[in-house]
C-alpha cells in the first residue's frame, strides 16, 4: 500500500499514542506494534507551516490548510496551499487503498484551471522537496521490520526504549533505524535512520505535542538530513479531529474551490 | 706537499658536506614527495573568479563529470545494451566517488509525461526490456523526450551516456583504474565501452607525467653523457659534472619535498632546466682548466684548479646571477605552479653555482684531472678551427648593413606573428591528436552535446526574479541562439523543465513547449515537479528564493576559442538581462582553466618585462655602463621576439610549459651576453684594439658559448621524445632559443659592440 503525505497528522498520532500501561520486558516487536497500534480519529483537519532550510541558510516556507478522512478501506486526503501566493489555491488530493491498489493522486493548478492526475514513483521519494519521505510520513506497519529492543536510556529528561529496526527488504532504503519511545507515554519521541552504508542519514524529532479532543497530536516535528545539512520543520496548527468532514469535501470538484 | 694534503683534507670536507646536504634533501624527497593531479589545485583560490566559481560550484552541486558510453553497432535498444546500462548506473552509485542522484543514465533518469488526463513521473525503465514490444515502448519514451534524446541517447539511437558527477576531491588514481576495468569488462563483440570526461583527461594527464619523467631522464642522461664526454674527453670531468647535475636536482626536489609542495606537471621540467645550466656551468670550468693546463704543461692541478676559480667566479656568479633573476621572475604569476616552478629552479640553480665553484674542485682534487695530449694544442674538435672564426669574424663585420637589415626583416616577420599568438589551457590538446582519449572524446562531442561544460549563474537582487515569464524566456532565447553555433552542442537550465511541464500538461502538443505565459503558472509547475519528480534536480538549476539559477552549456571542446564563442553569446545578452536586474556570472571548470589562461598571459607579460628589466640593470650596473645594459640586453629581446613570432605563425598556443619559455630564454640567454661582454672589455684593456678585441672574444666566448649552446640545445631536444606534444613544442622552441640567443650575440651584438665603440675611451681605435 502506497502511503502519502496527508497521512501527516494521522500517522503521526498513530505513531505518538499510547494506551499507557506499561508492561515490565517487552520485546522491541512488541514495543513497536503497541506504538503502531494506536486508534485514530476518523477525520483531522488542520493548517501546516511546512519550512525547508537548505545548507546555506535559505528558507522555503510554505503553508497549507488539510483534510483526512479514513473511509475503513480507503484513506483520502486533500490539501489546499495557502502561500506563497503564487500557488495559492492548488490543491493536491490523495487516495489510498488498503487492498495494496496503488494511490490515485490528482493536482488542480489555478493557473492552468485543471485538475490533472499525477503520479509519482514511489515511497521512496520525498514530499515535496523536504526531507521527509512518503514512506517517512506513512505508516509502515511493524511487520515489514524486525525489532529488537536494544537499550533504555533516558532522553532528555524522558525514560525511553531504545528500538532497533531491520527492514526485511535488504533493498529498502534505509539500512535500519532506531527509534526512542517514551516509557510512561508509550510514543515515539525520536528518530534516527541510517542509510544503504549504514552511515547516519536522518534525525526525526518531535519537538512539541498536545492533546486534541482526546488524542495526542504532535504539533510540530522537524526532520534533519545530516549528510546534505539540510532540514524540514513542520508546524501544525488549528488542528481538529473528529469534527465530521463530509465525503464530498474530498472530490475533484472540492480541490478547485480552494479551500 | 703539506698544502696539497690540507687541500685534500678541505675537499673531503667539502664533499662530505655537500653529500650530508644531499643526504637530507634525498631523505625528504623519499619520504615527503608528492603528485599533485587535482588540477583545481592549480589555480590561484583567492581570485574573485575563481572564488565565485567554487561558491556557484557549491550552490548548484556543479560537478565534473565522468562519461561513459556504450555503443552498439546497430541500435542501443536491445535487452542486453540496457542490461549493461543499469548494471554501470548501479556499480557507479554503488561507489564513494558519486552520489547516487549525480549518476544520470537512461536508467537512472525520471521521464516526466503526459497523457490526456495528466501528467507522470516515472523511470524509463526498472525491469530491463526483453520483448520488441517493450523495447519499442522504450524507443519511443525517449524519442518524445527532448530532455533525454540527445543528451543521454545518440540521435542515432546506436549510443547511450551514462554520466557521473564526481564528489570534490575524491578522484584517485585507483578510482581511475577502476573505472577503466568496469568499462572494459563490458565490452563485447557487438559493443564498445568509451570512457571520458575531464575527470579522465586529468586522471590521464596525472599518470602521463611521472611516466614522462621516468622515460626522459634517461635519455637526457644519456644525451649530455655523450655531448660531454665529446668535448670535455674525460671520463672523470664528465662523471663529476653529471655528479652536480643530478645533486642540484635532488637539492631541488627534496626542498620542495620538505616544504611540502607537491609536484606540479609544469615541477617535472625542472630536471630538465637543472641539467642544461648545470652541465653549462661544468663546461665552463673544465674549459677553462684544460685551457690554463695545456697553456702552462708544467703546472700542477692546485695551480690549474686557482687559476680556473680566479677567471671563473666573476662571470659565473653574474651568469648564475641573473639565470636566478629570469626564474624568479616567475614568482610575478599568480599560477601557483609557475610560482613553485620559478623557485625551485631559480633554488637548483644557486646549487649548480655553489657545487660548480666548491664541490667541483673539491671533487677534483680528490679524483685527480689529466687530459690526453697534453701537448697537442688543438681544442675540442667540436670547435670549429681558429681560423675559420677567424674569417668568420671578419665576414660578420663587414656585412653590418646586412646584418641589421636581416634582423630588421626578422623582427618585423616577429611582430606579424606575435599578434596570432593565443593562449589555450585545454587539458585535451596536451594529448596527442590520435591518442585514445582525444578520440573518445571527439567521437563523443561529435554525437552528442559536448564534453566540455560552461556554467552561467544568473543573480537578481530581487526574489522569484526567475519565475518572470519575461525573463524566462530572455533566458530561453539565449540557450536557443548558443546551441546554434557550432561551438555549444546543447544547454540545460530551468527554462527545459518548465517547457517539458507546460507541453506535457497540455496533452503533449508541440505548440506548448515554451515558457509558460505568467508567474502564478511557473510557480505551479515547480511546485509540481517538487512534488512529483525528484526535488533535488531542480536544486541544481534554482536556489530556494528563485533569485539565482545556474545555465549549463555542453561545448564541443576545452579549448579557449571554443569557450570564447560561447561567451559571446552570453556577453551579448548582458544588457539585456542588466535592464530586469539580472547579473551573469561565469563558473565551472571551464571558465576556470580560460580565467586561468588569462592569468599566464598576464603573468607572461609581466615576467618578461621584469626580468629584461633587471637584465638591463644589472648589466648596466655589472659594467658600469647603461650602454652595455642596452647593448646586452639586444640578444634576449631578439630572442624573446623571434620566439613568440614563430609561436604566432606556426599556431602554436601559450599554455602553462610554453608560458615558460620567456624566463628560460632569458636565464639562460643572457649567460652569452655577459660572457661576451666581460672578456671582451678584458681584451680591450690589454690591446685597446677593438677588432682585435673582438678576435680573442670569438675565438674564447665565442667558443665557450658555442660549446655551450649546443650542449643546452642537445639537452633540450631530448624532449622532442616528450609524452606530451606542449612539451615537445617547449623543447623545440627552447632549442630554437638557444640557438637565436647565440646568433644574436655572435652576430647583432657583435657588430653593435664595434659600431658603437662599446667600452673604447675616447680618441682610441
Amino acid at each position: 500500500m502506497k502511503t502519502t503525505l496527508l497521512t501527516i497528522v494521522g500517522s503521526m498520532m498513530i505513531f505518538l499514542f499510547s494506551p499507557g500501561n506499561v508492561q515490565a520486558q517487552l520485546s522491541g516487536e512488541a514495543i513497536m506494534l503497541k506504538v503502531y497500534e494506536l486508534p485514530t480519529g476518523d477525520d483531522t483537519q488542520g493548517e501546516l507551516t511546512m519550512t525547508l532550510t537548505n545548507k546555506q541558510g535559505e528558507e522555503r516556507v510554505r503553508k497549507l490548510t488539510q483534510y483526512l478522512l479514513n473511509e475503513g478501506e480507503t484513506e483520502k486526503k486533500i490539501m489546499f496551499f495557502t502561500a506563497p501566493a503564487d500557488v495559492k489555491g492548488t490543491s493536491f488530493m490523495n487516495w489510498s487503498y488498503t487492498n495494496g491498489k496503488e494511490d490515485d493522486q490528482w493536482i488542480y493548478l489555478p493557473a492552468l484551471k485543471r485538475t490533472k492526475r499525477i503520479s509519482s514513483s514511489g515511497k521512496g521519494d520525498y514530499f515535496m522537496g523536504s526531507d521527509f519521505t512518503y514512506d517517512d510520513l506513512g505508516d509502515r506497519h511493524p511487520s515489514s521490520d524486525t525489532h529488537q529492543l536494544v537499550r533504555e536510556e533516558s532522553l532528555d529528561g524522558v525514560d525511553c526504549y531504545v528500538v532497533e529496526s531491520t527492514p526485511k527488504d535488504p533493498d529498502y532504503m534505509y539500512s535500519r533505524t532506531l527509534t526512542w519511545v517514551d516509557k510512561s507515554r508509550f510514543i515515539g519521541i525520536k528518530r534516527e535512520f541510517y542509510d544503504e552504508d549504514g552511515d547516519l542519514l536522518k534525525i526525526l524529532t518531535i519537538k512539541s505535542t498536545d492533546e486534541i479532543n482526546g488524542f495526542l497530536t504532535i504539533l510540530e516535528t522537524e526532520m534533519k538530513q545530516v549528510q546534505k545539512n539540510h532540514r524540514t520543520n513542520m508546524r501544525f496548527s488549528n488542528v481538529k479531529v473528529n469534527q465530521g468532514i463530509p465525503a464530498n469535501k474530498f472530490t475533484e470538484r472540492s480541490m478547485t474551490l480552494g479551500q | 706537499m703539506k698544502t696539497k694534503q690540507n687541500f685534500k683534507i678541505l675537499s673531503a670536507i667539502s664533499i662530505v658536506l655537500f653529500l650530508a646536504i644531499s643526504a637530507y634533501f634525498f631523505k625528504a624527497m623519499t619520504e615527503n614527495t608528492r603528485m599533485e593531479t587535482n588540477l583545481d589545485e592549480y589555480m590561484p583560490k583567492d581570485h574573485p573568479d575563481f572564488k565565485y566559481s567554487d561558491q556557484a560550484e557549491e550552490w548548484f552541486q556543479i560537478k565534473d563529470g565522468i562519461i561513459i558510453a556504450i555503443e552498439h553497432e546497430e541500435s542501443i535498444y536491445n535487452p542486453e545494451s540496457l542490461r549493461k546500462i543499469k548494471a554501470l548506473s548501479k556499480a557507479l552509485q554503488d561507489m564513494d566517488a558519486f552520489d547516487d542522484n549525480e549518476v544520470k543514465s537512461l536508467y537512472t533518469s525520471d521521464n516526466i509525461v503526459g497523457s490526456a488526463e495528466g501528467m507522470e513521473v516515472e523511470s524509463f525503465y526498472k525491469r530491463v526490456p526483453k520483448t520488441d514490444e517493450e523495447l519499442n515502448l522504450l524507443r519511443h519514451k525517449v524519442r518524445d523526450n527532448e530532455m533525454v534524446q540527445g543528451r543521454l541517447v545518440s540521435e542515432s539511437e546506436t549510443i547511450a551516456l551514462i554520466i557521473a558527477g564526481i564528489n570534490d576531491g575524491a578522484f584517485t588514481e585507483d578510482l581511475y583504474n577502476e573505472i577503466l576495468t568496469l568499462a572494459e569488462s563490458y565490452q563485447s563483440d557487438q559493443e564498445r565501452i568509451y570512457v571520458a570526461g575531464r575527470p579522465i583527461v586529468e586522471g590521464t594527464l596525472g599518470l602521463l607525467g611521472p611516466e614522462d619523467m621516468k622515460r626522459m631522464v634517461p635519455l637526457v642522461i644519456a644525451v649530455i653523457l655523450l655531448v660531454l664526454y665529446w668535448m670535455l674527453r674525460s671520463v672523470r670531468a664528465t662523471a663529476a659534472t653529471l655528479l652536480t647535475v643530478f645533486l642540484s636536482t635532488v637539492w631541488a626536489f627534496g626542498l620542495m619535498a620538505a616544504t611540502g609542495i607537491p609536484i606540479y606537471s609544469v615541477s617535472t621540467m625542472i630536471p630538465v632546466m637543472l641539467i642544461a645550466i648545470g652541465v653549462a656551468y661544468g663546461i665552463y670550468f673544465f674549459n677553462h682548466l684544460k685551457q690554463f693546463l695545456m697553456a702552462n704543461p708544467e703546472a700542477d692541478l692546485l695551480a690549474g684548479l686557482s687559476y680556473t676559480l680566479r677567471k671563473l667566479w666573476k662571470p659565473l656568479t653574474m651568469a648564475a646571477f641573473t639565470t636566478i633573476i629570469g626564474f624568479i621572475s616567475l614568482l610575478s604569476s599568480e599560477v601557483y605552479p609557475i610560482k613553485y616552478f620559478g623557485i625551485f629552479t631559480a633554488f637548483g640553480i644557486a646549487a649548480s653555482y655553489l657545487l660548480a665553484l666548491l664541490f667541483l674542485p673539491a671533487i677534483t682534487i680528490l679524483w685527480g684531472y689529466r687530459i690526453k695530449n697534453r701537448s697537442n694544442q688543438k681544442v675540442a674538435s667540436s670547435s670549429p678551427s681558429s681560423k675559420n672564426i677567424q674569417a668568420l669574424t671578419e665576414g660578420i663585420l663587414r656585412r653590418k648593413k646586412l646584418i641589421y637589415i636581416l634582423t630588421g626583416v626578422i623582427i618585423l616577420f616577429s611582430i606579424w606573428g606575435i599578434q596570432k599568438v593565443w593562449i589555450n589551457s585545454s587539458f585535451l590538446d596536451k594529448f596527442e591528436k590520435d591518442s585514445d582519449i582525444v578520440q573518445t572524446d571527439a567521437f563523443i562531442n561529435q554525437h552528442f552535446g559536448g564534453t566540455s561544460t560552461l556554467n552561467l549563474v544568473l543573480e537578481s537582487e530581487s526574489n522569484d526574479a526567475f519565475k518572470q515569464p519575461e525573463v524566462l524566456e530572455l533566458i530561453d532565447k539565449l540557450q536557443s541562439e548558443a546551441v546554434a553555433i557550432p561551438e555549444v552542442g546543447s544547454s540545460f537550465g530551468l527554462t527545459d523543465y518548465l517547457k517539458r511541464m507546460n507541453k506535457v500538461m497540455n496533452s503533449d502538443m508541440e505548440a506548448y513547449y515554451t515558457i509558460p505565459k505568467s508567474v502564478d503558472m511557473v510557480a505551479q509547475y515547480l511546485l509540481l515537479y517538487e512534488m512529483s519528480g525528484d526535488p533535488e534536480n531542480l536544486t541544481k538549476v534554482v536556489n530556494y528564493d528563485y533569485n539565482r539559477t545556474n545555465l549549463t552549456f555542453q561545448l564541443k571542446g576545452d579549448d579557449s576559442k571554443t569557450i570564447h564563442a560561447a561567451l559571446a553569446i552570453v556577453e551579448s545578452y548582458r544588457p539585456a538581462f542588466e535592464a530586469h536586474g539580472v547579473a551573469l556570472n561565469f563558473a565551472g571548470s571551464g571558465y576556470k582553466a580560460l580565467v586561468f589562461t588569462d592569468l599566464i598571459l598576464e603573468g607572461q607579460l609581466l615576467s618578461i618585462a621584469i626580468s629584461l628589466g633587471l637584465v638591463f640593470l644589472l648589466l648596466s650596473i655589472m659594467f658600469r655602463s647603461v650602454k652595455a645594459g642596452l647593448i646586452g640586453s639586444l640578444p634576449i629581446i631578439l630572442t624573446a621576439i623571434i620566439s613568440f613570432g614563430v609561436m604566432g605563425l606556426l599556431n602554436i598556443p601559450l599554455s602553462t610549459t610554453t608560458a615558460l619559455l620567456s624566463s628560460i630564454a632569458i636565464g639562460i640567454g643572457v649567460d652569452y651576453a655577459i660572457h661576451f661582454l666581460q672578456n671582451y672589455r678584458n681584451y680591450l684593456a690589454e690591446s685597446s684594439n677593438a677588432s682585435e678585441a673582438l678576435q680573442r672574444t670569438m675565438q674564447t666566448t665565442g667558443n665557450a658559448i658555442w660549446n655551450n649552446a649546443l650542449v643546452v640545445i642537445a639537452g633540450f631536444l631530448v624532449l622532442l621524445f616528450s609524452v606530451f606534444p606542449p612539451n615537445r613544442m617547449l623543447g623545440a622552441l627552447v632549442s630554437m632559443n638557444m640557438f637565436t640567443s647565440f646568433l644574436g650575440t655572435l652576430s647583432l651584438m657583435m657588430v653593435v659592440i664595434h659600431a658603437s665603440r662599446l667600452f673604447q675611451k675616447k680618441g682610441s681605435k
